[in-house]
């Protein structure tokens, strides 16, 4: 074997050792004692004081409320609000990441799925605001609650299933 | 019965004004009270065509002639537009029929299971997976 395709293989099994199942069945604990950030709370802490917020800044700025006075629409009218959305979005799309950190996963595939869905949910309400497109804010509020609501019907158990959607 | 412009709250007494809107993205058993059912009759008078819920409220004429509002609980707007209902399928005035659950804390709040129209026609204005009772009314879609 020359030294060319001897460096490869060796390179390919090295990587291919690396994602052994030793390492993707590391505990979330074992994952956070190992990893360099420093959790600064849990998941219910992520969820009251990060995403809650965040999302309300979204789900609040896009719809309409109809009565016999007419119809009021609820996205912005200045730049000013359309900036306010997008901070908001952009907290949602962190929120995603946020989740996906070591020490607050709380298993492998699952969990990443429906986190990167997060991001990639609050993504779309971001460039919604950029664009300061009220139609596709409001469905991306509407998928943002998908992902929302997939992932309690999985992970959010028992008593604490009734707090949250 | 007649399609009158009353409200039968079934097995229980009807409660206080409107509160206003609570924290949007509760599951239906933090809010509403699946052993209290009931059935309201009246007009629309404002609908919320928001995420991540669609509000109905009507109000209600009480057999003594006065009125009192009550806020529905609807679906997601996704759901309810995928069943054929979209922000101008009822129109403010509309009389319809409510069947659903009442508020825990007994204010003049719902969720709404059932709308059924003057010319009976019926639509299932809920949403799957919430935690509501499974009373036959969700499709499962």
């Amino acid at each position: 074997m020359n030294p060319i395709k001897l460096a490869l293989t060796v390179l390919l099994l090295s990587v291919l050792a690396g994602c052994g199942p030793s390492e993707q069945t590391a505990s979330p604990t074992e994952q956070a004692g190992s990893s360099p950030f420093k959790l600064s709370g849990d998941v219910k802490h992520i969820m009251q004081w990060v995403l809650d917020p965040a999302v309300d800044g979204v789900w609040d700025s896009a719809g309409s409320i109809i009565t016999a006075a007419g119809t009021r629409e609820l996205a912005p009218t200045t730049d000013e609000g359309w900036l306010a959305v997008e901070h908001s979005a952009a907290v949602v799309a962190a929120s995603g990441n946020l989740l996906l950190m070591p020490g607050r996963a709380v298993d492998d595939e699952g969990w990443r799925n429906i986190s990167q869905g997060l991001v990639e949910a609050g993504l779309l309400a971001q460039a919604a605001a950029k664009n300061q497109d009220s139609d596709a804010l409001f469905d991306a509020g509407g998928q943002i609650y998908r992902v929302c609501k997939a992932c309690h019907s999985v992970y959010v158990q028992g008593d604490e299933a009734s707090d949250l959607l | 019965m007649s399609f009158k412009k009353i409200a039968t709250v079934a097995g229980l007494a009807l409660g206080s004004l409107v509160s206003a809107q609570s924290n949007a993205h509760h599951a239906f058993g933090a809010e509403f009270d699946a052993n209290a059912p009931l059935t309201l009759r009246g007009d629309v008078i404002r609908i919320e065509w928001v995420n991540p819920h669609a509000w109905f409220h009507i109000e209600v004429t009480k057999e003594d002639g006065s009125k009192e509002a009550w806020r529905i609980e609807g679906g997601t707007p996704n759901t309810l537009l995928r069943r054929g209902i979209n922000k101008r399928s009822i129109a403010i005035g509309t009389e319809i029929l409510v069947d659903g659950y009442w508020a825990k804390d007994r204010t003049n709040s719902a969720n709404g299971r059932n709308i059924t129209l003057a010319n009976g026609k019926k639509m299932f204005m809920g949403s799957s997976g919430t935690g509501a009772p499974e009373d036959g009314a969700d499709t499962g879609r």
